[in-house]
């Protein structure tokens, strides 16, 4: 006949412990992603000076950059630690905006010629790939064999997007600031990265919204370099490629 | 000299003479490799979530009409009537077979990585615990029905193999097949049970207008379905909230909350005006609504 019970009590105090245990996770990654945003937003702010400081005193502004991104790795070496214990894409929605956040100050503090080594010391307009990020926080990148933390590639190229939003508008700040050749190399920079994420075969997502708005800051960028060649106000080596093309 | 092309002189305009055709080449530059190579993993991510959304429709499909054959048993009892145990049968093999080509792009990291692309197998923990309730009269738990599943996926394979023995591929899966698992998440298991307390107060009310009585408690201090509801409506109100989206939860605790009542009606009008009515008696719309619907 019918057994005495429908439901096993072993079952419900199964889900019942899951449940919980799930709980406390979340709460731990929230503590950590918290921390996170905390150094990112902070060396975001830093990074915002970059549109009132000349290029020449980047010398002083960088270190302060690369103190606060110090402190991002510290925070991602944390969250990976605990993160890479849990299935990486159950809760990977909780850090993913600071993780983008985190690589795109990492990557425009590298573009202004931060986060030099001694095999690659710093430059002007250094594209940090993938990798090189990866290595940077010390942690894998697009993981596929393995179920731990890493970076996605999504993250690294909405990092590179928020980058080139921010570019666009330096270029406009440094012609302010007298510095027309920075405006030139931007200009350059941001074109040929527009051109990279025209190789992608993008779905109607997220990472498709924010790549059609580059096209807009290669116009602005665009129009800052137009408004210098009608006056002349080109440097000398940028106006010999202009007049190449 | 009819067949080609001119230009205003009069000239034959031969290929490559006129304006160049679009094929120009792509620009390139320091960073297109880069791009390349992220262009083609992306590429690989988006055609994996294809192939699993198409897969995961048709096992939602073929789950719903394994829900719809148990639909027309009657009574909870161990023996399914064979037609419908035809059905379920032939149902569950087309079932495993999807899983079997499934089950490969969903193990380690990916699970979760595709975890919204497989809203089939919630439909099919509807249909398996469904099926096992009407059986047995119980609720088979997270951990059996996890070896159930990662079963139809070794069926699924099996069956496969068969079919191309003559394929190069079929040792390497045979290999492969071993560890090959879909890993039932809790959300999935709950999430289905949710929608079993829909399937059981549907059962609830047809088996109880064409057999006069409640399914359950044929012996006097059985459990009758109205206990069952019960019980697992009070199941899902003491379970803490599960995390993520919350409204989806609550949004089935309601609809669980609603069953529920309309079985403890059918439990009410079954005592008070059930005995008004003689025993076997089978009103006329619903005979002619059991023709049809076989």
């Amino acid at each position: 006949m019918a057994p005495a019970a429908l439901i096993d009590p072993a079952l419900f105090d199964q889900l019942k412990t899951n449940i919980e245990q799930d709980t406390e996770i979340r709460k731990e990654i929230e503590r950590l992603v918290d921390d996170l945003s905390q150094n990112v937003s902070y060396t975001q702010g830093l990074l915002s000076r970059i549109h009132s400081t000349p290029r020449a005193k980047y010398s002083t502004l960088l270190p302060q950059v690369e103190e606060g991104i110090r402190k991002e790795i510290e925070s991602v070496a944390a969250l990976g630690k605990f993160a890479s214990g849990h299935p990486y894409f159950k809760y990977n929605y909780k850090w993913t905006r600071p993780m983008q956040d985190a690589i795109s100050t990492v990557a425009l503090c590298a573009w202004l010629g931060g986060l030099g080594t001694e095999t690659k010391p710093g430059e002007v307009g250094r594209l940090l790939k993938l990798e090189e990020v990866g290595e940077l926080f010390g942690v894998p990148v697009n993981l596929k064999d393995k179920d731990a933390f890493h970076i996605t590639i999504e993250e690294y190229l909405l990092g590179l997007i928020t980058i080139v939003d921010e570019l666009s508008r330096l270029a406009m700040n440094s012609v302010t600031l007298g510095d027309n050749e920075m405006a030139v190399q931007i200009s350059g920079f941001i074109k040929d990265l527009h051109a990279g994420f025209q190789v992608l075969n993008l779905k109607n997502d997220i990472l498709r919204k924010r790549a059609d708005s580059i096209k807009y800051s290669v116009k602005k960028v665009e129009d800052v370099v137009y408004d210098l060649s009608l006056r002349n106000l080109l440097p000398a080596k940028a106006e010999a490629t202009k007049m190449e093309e | 000299m009819s067949g080609f092309k001119r230009d205003r002189q009069g000239n034959t305009k031969r290929h490559g003479d006129g304006p160049k055709a679009t094929a120009k080449p792509a620009v390139r530059n320091a960073f297109t490799p880069m791009f390349e190579g992220l262009r083609d993993e992306l590429d690989a991510h988006h055609d994996r979530r294809a192939r699993l959304w198409k897969s995961s429709r048709d096992v939602t499909a073929l789950s719903k009409k394994i829900i719809f054959s148990l639909q027309r048993v009657r009574n909870i009892e161990n023996e399914l009537p064979p037609n419908i145990q035809g059905e379920v049968d032939s149902r569950l093999a087309e079932v495993s077979q999807l899983l079997a080509v499934m089950a490969p792009e969903i193990q380690g990291i990916n699970r979760y990585r595709y975890a919204r692309s497989l809203d089939c197998l919630e439909e099919l923990v509807e249909a398996l615990t469904f099926y096992h309730y009407l059986k047995t009269q119980t609720l088979i738990s997270h951990k059996a029905l996890t070896p159930i599943v990662d079963d139809l996926v070794r069926q699924g394979v099996a069956a496969s193999e068969d079919a191309v023995m003559e394929s190069p591929e079929a040792p390497e899966s045979a290999k492969e097949s071993e560890a090959l698992t879909i890993g039932l998440t809790d959300e999935d298991y709950l999430y289905g049970v949710f929608d079993l307390t829909g399937e059981m107060m549907r059962f609830a009310t047809t088996s109880s207008a064409l057999t006069g009585k409640l399914a359950g408690g044929d012996t006097e201090d059985g459990r009758n379905i109205v206990q069952d509801m019960h019980e697992l409506g009070s199941f899902f109100e003491m379970l803490p909230y599960r995390g993520g989206p919350k409204s989806i939860w609550e949004k089935k605790l309601e609809v669980t909350r609603q069953s529920v009542q309309k079985v403890e009606k059918l439990g009410y009008d079954l005592k008070v005006r059930g005995s008004e009515r003689p025993k076997g008696w089978i009103p006329d719309f619903n005979s002619t609504e059991q023709e049809a619907e076989d």
